[in-house]
């Protein structure tokens, strides 16, 4: 396996263990519409996995790998040539950790660093709705955003499947569901703790105390956390600054490619084919927005293959899965993976630019005629 | 002619687009009115200058209570809410577009070819992104209704949704309108290079303008916050109206270099410079009165939309190019329909804008008001004249062009009847117009023409009588030319022994070019009797005098046997109506006469004739004949045995 393939496979992986991980810390949240007993005595079945030997490092891992290796994939970028999707969805994932780290650093450092700590969900939704609101409003945010980057990256990797046509039905659905209900848990139980602490005077002093311990080690935590952050933020400044170092190394030396039809792009070196087209407004099919997933970026390259990267194992891999069985043919490439090295490329772009998520399920049926331009539709 | 029709409607109709506003300045006279309106612009800039003076503290104690009110139980249930709402929109929209994502892709996946077919899927795109944000607003909408939301909450919520929604409108229909990226699916004109700042500027100046209407307005009723909401309500609209005279500038320039057709034109105010002075204009008019800015801000879109239809219009029939002009009826009529609706849309506008009932402005009795409605009635019957004019000159054209240049000496076919009587049919047409327009121009603006017209009765009987020949001549002509008695292009004889060519017809008389050169000028009155060679067919006939010994048999055998020769000749066979027949006429002493005849279409007569003589001549050389001679054969009896003398 080459490096390509590893990190987005890590990246997807470890993204699916955190996706798993935050639907069911969301559906523990929505139990709260039931009332705040129910949703603690859940807790030991959705949430206590992830504090086990196996969950605990399996989780940090996720987590690490998921930051690391999305850093390393904008510092390997060659162009901002992002779908509005993909742009949300980055926007969204970056902002997580710096939003994120608050909650974790309560929850998981907390009893840790003061061991009588009582990190129940009575417990934290008295500080949200009571006694700190700003740190609500946080997590709120950060429901949010997480669930959007997540659903995101879920939705833009299955509805490429075949299966997508069986569970697509369940998952669209789940998609917004899972995040209005665990909302809606969370006002409700929102509710009854301030219900609970107005009459409940015993349970307030026991929230009092607790509050007044985990002040005491704030200062500790925000330390972590500022560390975390720093590390976190240099990171992302590093991963900006080679992005850009890149960028501005390319630009020295310009490459132009010409499309059927006679349309041609013009663009740095070392930019795919996809990317040139997108710069250019050249009608380009990208289904999954460059990641060589869906292959409806494909081109059958006419002249000046030599002037072109060559094909890694994802593009292969692509390739071999929309050939269904047939042997690949000759001077096929992905666009989006093929990056113009030198001068005199000719392609022939072969799906039609409106191709959709479709395309990748059942690319037959988007080929009938091997031989056809790309340009015309079908009518 | 029709530049000063067009020239007319355009400033008519503008005038009386501010109808409304006089209707407003209403029952003062000019100066009250103007001292009124400075009063009112001194007060307006207090009350900014004071906004400015006291929005600070006030925008302080604004976050300060507004943070109190958050950081509490109800603000976190308050924003979980908003959140729900938010979510709940986005799945309906996202399941609506689960549906409608094929729509979509067909309309993307269209080639489009022409404007119009743009300006249909531009429709369709439209309708189906209309619709997922319908249905996102709805759906948080209508949830909304079932949560118990904290005091003042829910007013709030709906107002931004609103706002969200008027955003993505503005943004998705100037996106559609000028596809920036997709230069065929454009639906103006407008430089492809230039579509996606345009569409920049244009959204993010929507954008300031709805923050400016909405946001100040619940600051207003929410916090009562007077000066801070003012002070917002400042800063968008200045903001917005930089930003639009930026883009005025900079987008509406026309690009430099030199292209033929540019330079040949005369220089013109520049676009960009009106633009930026309608926008200057409406700020200004805002900063001193509210009521004033509303109908300026009507006015200058009526202008501007007004300084670019044609092109918007025509850019259906002729896409981005300059150049080609005539292009039938429709795009001038169109045109014509289009700057009507804008002004009277604009005119409803300001009258919705100024709280003015539309009947109370008929009943008014403000002497503005009346003359303001009368322009409009003017301008009202100048766009009537106009569209009739334009439709009839376009037609006219449309088929002169399409007949081609006119050559009398032609030979008429079946167009020259449309060739006589469409010129001066145009020509009627704008006399009539011209006339009634004036009248009922003068009616409208309240001129009693009674008087007038039976001042012209009396004058016309008068005339008559000076004039008699002339009606004579028009009213004889008139039934000549509805009798199709001659057309441009035939050979006609006169009564009074005049003929010729006719070349050109008027009102009053025929010109007729006689086959020598003259140049006949016949009135019709002194017509009388026309006869028209020109018409249908005619027939031929001429003698050929044989020597007496010939079989007339033969002969008759020999000339229909040219006849059917003739019929088959490629050339001349077409123009045979009947064949060539002869047969014995008359015998005269040494003489047989045969009579040939053959029917022709008028005028081809003589060459037909000149070629049978050709070919009869041949024939009977071939059968060792000739033409009857004249010589007369004297025999002598008993022939003498002595020479002849
Ligand atoms: S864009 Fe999906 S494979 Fe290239």
């Amino acid at each position: 396996m080459q490096a390509a393939t590893v990190v987005r496979n890590a990246r997807l992986i470890s993204g699916l263990v955190l996706m798993a991980f935050v639907t069911g810390h969301l559906a523990n949240l929505s139990i709260g519409i039931h009332s705040l007993e129910a949703m603690e005595a859940w807790r030991a079945q959705l949430m206590d996995p992830w504090r086990s030997g196996v969950g605990q490092p399996l989780l940090l891992a996720a987590v690490c790998i998921h930051v690391a290796f999305g850093l390393y994939a904008i510092s390997a970028r060659r162009s901002m040539t992002l779908s509005r999707a993909d742009v949300v969805q980055l926007v969204l994932g970056l902002l997580t950790p710096p939003l994120l780290l608050n909650h974790v650093v309560v929850t998981y450092m907390a009893d840790q660093v003061t061991p009588d700590f009582d990190s129940a969900y009575g417990m934290l939704l008295a500080i949200y709705w009571k006694f700190s609101p700003g740190y609500a409003f946080q997590q709120l945010f950060v429901v949010v955003i997480v669930w959007i980057h997540a659903a995101l990256g879920l939705y833009s990797w299955l509805v490429l499947k075949p299966v997508w046509r069986r569970v697509g039905g369940f998952v669209l659905p789940a998609l917004f569901a899972v995040p209005i209900l665990a909302l809606i848990g969370f006002a409700e139980a929102g509710k009854e703790v301030l219900a609970k602490l107005a009459s409940d005077p015993a349970w307030q002093a026991h929230i009092t105390d607790n509050i007044t311990s985990i002040v005491k080690v704030t200062s500790k935590m925000d330390a972590l956390q500022a560390q975390i952050l720093l590390t976190y933020g240099a990171l992302l400044l590093l991963a900006a600054g080679v992005f850009a170092a890149r960028m501005l190394r390319d630009r020295l030396t310009p490459v132009r490619i010409v499309y059927d039809g006679g349309a041609c792009a013009q663009g740095r070196r070392g930019l795919s084919v996809l990317e040139l087209s997108i710069l250019n407004d050249v009608p380009h099919a990208h289904v999954c927005s460059g990641r060589g997933r869906c292959g409806t970026c494909r081109v059958q390259v006419d002249a000046g293959a030599q002037a072109l990267s060559p094909a890694n194992d994802i593009e292969q891999a692509t390739l071999a899965r929309v050939s269904e069985g047939k042997p690949v043919a000759a001077g096929v490439r992905l666009a989006c993976q093929a990056r113009v090295l030198g001068a005199g490329v000719e392609v022939t772009r072969l799906l039609p630019a409106y191709a959709d998520a479709s395309a990748a399920r059942l690319p037959q049926d988007w080929l009938a005629d091997d031989a056809a331009p790309a340009r015309d539709p079908a009518p | 002619m029709t530049w000063l029709m067009r020239s007319l409607c355009v400033g008519a109709l503008s005038l009386a687009a501010s109808a409304p506003a006089f209707a407003a300045a209403g029952e003062h006279s000019l100066a009250a009115l103007s001292m009124g309106a400075l009063a009112e612009t001194k007060a307006r800039i207090e009350t900014l200058a004071g906004n400015f003076a006291q929005a600070p503290g006030e925008l302080r104690q604004l976050t300060e209570q507004t943070r109190k009110s958050m950081m509490s139980g109800t603000g976190v249930r308050g924003f979980t809410y908003l959140l729900i709402l938010l979510l709940v929109g986005a799945a309906a929209e996202w399941l609506y577009w689960t549906y409608a994502y094929s729509p979509l892709r067909a309309i993307h996946a269209t080639p489009v070819e022409t404007p119009l077919q743009a300006l249909r899927l531009g429709l369709r795109h439209l309708l189906l992104r209309v619709s997922g944000m319908l249905l996102f607003t709805f759906a948080a909408i209508g949830v909304s209704a079932a949560f118990s939301w904290p005091a003042g909450m829910h007013e709030l919520v709906i107002a931004l949704t609103l706002l969200l929604l008027s955003l993505r409108l503005s943004w998705v229909a100037v996106a559609i309108i000028v596809a920036p990226g997709r230069p065929q699916f454009k639906l103006v004109p407008v430089d492809p290079r230039r579509a996606r700042w345009l569409a920049a500027t244009v959204v993010v100046a929507l954008s300031l303008l709805a923050f400016g209407q909405f946001v100040p307005a619940i600051l207003e009723r929410a916090a009562e916050a007077r000066h801070a909401a003012g002070l917002l309500r400042f800063a968008a609209y200045a903001a917005a109206t930089l930003i639009l005279l930026v883009g005025a500038f900079t987008l509406f320039s026309r690009p430099s270099g030199p292209s033929g057709a540019a330079q040949m034109r005369l220089p013109i105010i520049p676009r960009s410079f009106l633009l930026a002075l309608l926008v200057a204009a409406v700020f200004v008019a805002w900063v001193m009165s509210e009521r004033v800015a509303a109908v300026t801000l009507i006015v200058a879109i009526v202008i501007a939309l007004q300084l670019g239809l044609r092109d918007m219009v025509y850019f259906y029939w002729r896409g981005d190019g300059e150049s080609g002009e005539a292009q039938g009826a429709l795009p001038a009529i169109v045109l014509s329909l289009a700057r009507f609706v804008v002004v009277l849309v604009g005119i409803g506008a300001a009258a919705l804008a100024l709280d003015t009932p539309l009947t109370a402005l008929a009943e008014s009795v403000s002497p503005w008001v009346r003359i303001g409605l009368r322009l409009l009635g003017v301008a009202v019957l100048a766009l009537l004249a106009h569209g009739v004019w334009i439709a009839v000159r376009s037609v006219v054209d449309h088929r002169l062009a399409g007949i081609g240049p006119v050559d009398p000496h032609h030979t008429p076919d079946a167009s020259s009847r449309l060739l006589t009587l469409l010129p001066l049919l145009r020509v009627t047409t704008a006399v009539v117009l011209m006339v009634m327009l004036v009248l009922s121009s003068l009616w409208a603006l309240g001129i009693e023409i009674t008087p007038l017209l039976a001042g012209a009765g009396v004058l016309g009987i008068a005339l008559g009588f000076g004039a008699q020949a002339l009606v004579r001549d028009v009213i004889a002509g008139i039934f000549f030319l509805a009798e199709d008695a001659f057309r441009v292009g035939e050979y006609v004889e006169s009564g009074t022994n005049t003929k010729g060519t006719v070349e050109r017809i008027t009102l009053r008389s025929v010109a007729l070019r006689h086959h020598n050169g003259p140049l006949h000028f016949v009135p019709y009155g002194s017509l009388g009797t026309v006869r028209n060679q020109s018409r249908d067919w005619v027939i031929d006939k001429f003698n050929l005098p044989l020597p007496i010994e010939v079989d007339s048999e033969t002969i008759r055998k020999m000339i229909k046997k040219i006849g059917e020769d003739m019929k088959n000749d490629p050339e001349l066979g077409g123009l045979l109506l009947e064949p060539l027949k002869g047969k014995l006429y008359r015998v005269d002493p040494s003489v047989k006469i045969f009579r040939c005849k053959f029917r022709s279409p008028p005028g081809k007569q003589f060459d037909l004739r000149a070629s049978a003589l050709k070919r009869i001549e041949a024939a009977l050389k071939k059968l060792g004949l000739g033409f009857a001679d004249g010589r007369q054969t004297v025999l002598m009896h008993p022939p003498a045995a002595t020479p002849p003398a």
